[in-house]
């Protein structure tokens, strides 16, 4: 059984970078001083993902405002919104607005990625995009297009997406979808998610995709994201119950999200690879991967730090016991 | 204390005056503050002119003047600020306090500070987790009390931060921690119970009681948290019932930006609130009646008291008197008894300049006016 690991989403600014941006903000300190902090802070995570070997590494997604501010700033047709919150966080995004119908801006999206700085090749980088479906929902539609055609076109925009960076070199691509968990789709809306998907299947051949999910029970709805053409779908272990997850009809990757960033309790590894290992003998996946529930940015920086070790933890002993026991 | 119709009172805090930071800093005034300092002075008089303190801080010795003689200046002001605009029910605009959830906190033992965490943007919280049980090592906003309820001219009510809007705000360990097994939803809620309750009866619940005994009668407890998990809005009330037990004062809980439906009835269970205080103004628009969301309250035969959010504290457009108005009158006509109206801004008023917020805060004032005027003359 092939079992990794890896950050799955934004990790959380070092107190350094709290100061200096907070800094910027009261003209404290200057654009140049920022940028040399998170030049380092990056450097910081990037060390910390390599020694506890996990791959592909990501740099923290440090500059990232929220998971859609790159497509909202950068992309034709979009609007930065009003603050929104986030799920049920105490933390928020700014609302895209979608004044007309979306297109894409050729290099507006390489440039927030982990490879742009230059600290990271590409190929051992993964680009953690916004899935469509996710994007479609939580944006303010002023374009008079409707949900499930929007979510189509989005995917497709992605997708063209996918092809620029896998030019660059990029060859790990995530899809974060939380609202598809927390508002599955139905009807119209979920084959527009199944067009969506085949568009970046297509797009992103041999490169490898995931689907990660968090802040909802994946259970109600595992049958049509284990049906997806990506290699792996994650779901969020404080809110799915592996054991009511459905057997999937034709075999595909598994993630656990088992770090929980909603607490600062170190979760047990042996606790965590019982609950994988009793997963992976019903469902059969044909591989495991280990990443946060949820992004990691929930947390303040040093207890993500600590947490961040329950993965290559728990992933060390699957390896010996082969995933199932 | 007698009260007329439509009531007003503030929610919270207040911007705080640049001279009050840069004072409690220990940092020099500059021209900004200096002005800000006089001007305030000059119109609310919360300062004597001949007070040498104040003449020392005025001149370019400032940083000779103690930060605490600043802050409690700043205490002043608030009060002299909220009275300065004939509202019946005061406080200080939360003057002291570092913020709601930090202020509180600092009291508490059984709590870890664990770093930032992003709000939004470039805006961060500092955040605890309950690494131990929670306790108290003082009852907390004592201090700031007394010395307002020794010099207010109107009836005080207080802001205190809610047992369920710590707990949530806090990463909860040790509760979590006794529970067996993987960490789903179900232990998670149970644990979060505990954490609750904890906070409410061991450091909240004190406080108050102390707050009591010192002559605090009425007391606002703030739930601004309540809305992000609306299924667990059980667990406001079960906090809000825990802290009061027993406590003989009128307790009013301040609940702003949710949706309301989605958390009663569960609430109507905080059995010693008397007063909801709601936000409205911020979601009333031309295509949406946001006092028509009383009607939840009829529905279920609830019949406390309203706190009215007629002011919207995120924009600086300031609301003219006869919106104003209308607002109260369009709630009592839900509610069909105008008697259950207070009437005060969406929430604290800090993010808006206190220029903006003295208008904003006069049009309230004016407004209830209007809305006695209009009601007295539909009733002759």
């Amino acid at each position: 059984m092939d079992v990794s690991a890896s950050l799955t989403g934004s990790f959380p600014r070092p107190e350094s970078v709290v100061t200096l941006t907070r800094d910027l903000d009261r003209g404290r300190t200057t654009p140049e001083q920022v940028e040399a902090g998170y030049l380092a802070a990056e450097g910081d995570v990037l060390r910390i993902e390599a020694e506890n070997g996990l791959a592909p590494r990501t740099g923290g997604y440090l500059r990232w405002p929220d998971l859609f501010r790159p497509f909202a700033s950068g992309w034709p047709g979009f609007e930065v919104g009003p603050i929104t919150r986030w799920f049920e966080t105490n933390t928020f995004f700014r609302q895209p607005i979608l004044k007309h119908p979306p297109e894409r801006t050729p290099g507006a999206i390489a440039r927030w990625l982990p490879a742009a700085g230059g600290a990271l090749r590409a190929a051992e980088a993964r680009a953690v995009l916004p899935g469509p479906y996710t994007f479609a929902g939580l944006l303010d539609n002023e374009s008079g297009e409707t949900f499930p055609s929007l979510v189509y076109r989005i995917g497709r925009l992605l997708a063209e997406e996918l092809r620029e960076l896998r030019t660059l070199g990029y060859a790990s691509f995530q899809f974060q979808e939380p609202l598809l968990v927390v508002r599955p789709p139905e009807g119209p809306a979920a084959e527009s998610v199944r067009a969506a998907y085949r568009a970046l299947g297509e797009a992103a051949g041999p490169a490898d995709t995931s689907l990660w999910t968090f802040f909802g029970d994946a259970s109600p709805v595992f049958l049509l994201l284990s049906s997806l053409p990506v290699g792996l779908v994650g779901v969020d272990l404080a809110e799915t119950v592996p054991e009511e997850l459905p057997v999937p009809t034709s075999p595909c990757g598994l993630g656990f999200g088992c770090i929980d960033p909603r607490t600062t309790l170190l979760e047990d590894p042996a606790e965590l690879v019982r609950l994988v290992e009793g997963t992976v003998a019903r469902l059969k996946p044909t591989r495991v991967h280990l990443g946060p529930g949820a992004p990691l940015d929930l947390l303040p920086y040093a207890p993500a730090t600590r947490k961040l070790g329950v993965l290559p933890a728990a992933r060390d002993r699957l390896r010996r016991t082969g995933g199932s026991s | 204390m007698t009260q007329p119709l439509f009531p007003s009172q503030e929610i919270g805090s207040l911007a705080r005056p640049r001279w009050q930071l840069l004072g409690q800093r220990g940092a020099p005034l500059d021209a900004r503050a200096h002005t800000e300092l006089t001007q305030w002075n000059e119109r609310l008089h919360f300062l004597p002119a001949e007070d040498p303190s104040l003449k020392l801080f005025l001149s370019d010795r400032s940083t000779e003047v103690p930060p605490a003689t600043v802050r409690e200046w700043g205490s002043l002001f608030g009060l002299r600020y909220l009275e300065g605009l004939g509202l019946d029910r005061v406080y200080d605009g939360e003057a002291r306090r570092v913020e709601m959830y930090e202020a509180a906190v600092r009291h508490m033992t059984g709590f870890t500070f664990e770093g930032h965490v992003r709000s939004f943007d470039q805006k961060y919280y500092l955040k605890a987790a309950a690494t131990g049980a929670v306790g108290l090592t003082a009852p907390y906003h004592l201090e700031e009390f007394r010395y307002l309820k020794g010099l207010a001219k109107r009836e005080l009510k207080l802001p205190v931060t809610g047992p369920y809007t710590i707990a949530d705000w806090s990463f909860n360990e040790h509760y979590l921690e006794r529970r067996p097994g993987w960490k789903h939803r179900a232990a998670r809620r149970e644990a979060q119970r505990e954490f609750v309750e904890a906070v409410a009866r061991n450091a909240l619940r004190p406080t108050l009681q102390a707050l009591v005994a010192a002559g605090c009668r009425v007391v606002q407890i703030d739930e601004p948290a309540a809305g992000t998990h609306p299924d667990e809005a059980e667990l406001v009330a079960a906090g809000f019932n825990a802290a009061t037990e027993g406590l003989d004062a009128e307790f009013s809980m301040h609940i702003c930006f949710s949706d309301y439906r989605s958390l009663f009835p569960a609430l109507l269970e905080a059995k010693r609130c008397s007063q909801w205080a709601l936000e409205f103004a911020n979601r009333d628009t031309a295509d949406h009646d946001a006092y028509a969301e009383l009607e939840l309250l009829n529905e279920y035969g609830d019949r406390r008291g309203v706190g009215l959010g007629v002011l919207d504290v995120h924009r600086d457009v300031v609301e003219t008197p006869e919106v104003v108005r209308d607002r109260i009158l369009r709630a009592a006509k839900v509610l069909g008894d105008p008697g259950r109206i207070w009437v005060n801004p969406d929430c604290g008023l800090r993010t808006r300049s206190l220029e903006v917020a003295w208008k904003k805060l006069t049009s309230l004032v004016e407004g209830a006016r209007l809305a006695r005027k209009e009601l007295a003359g539909s009733a002759s």
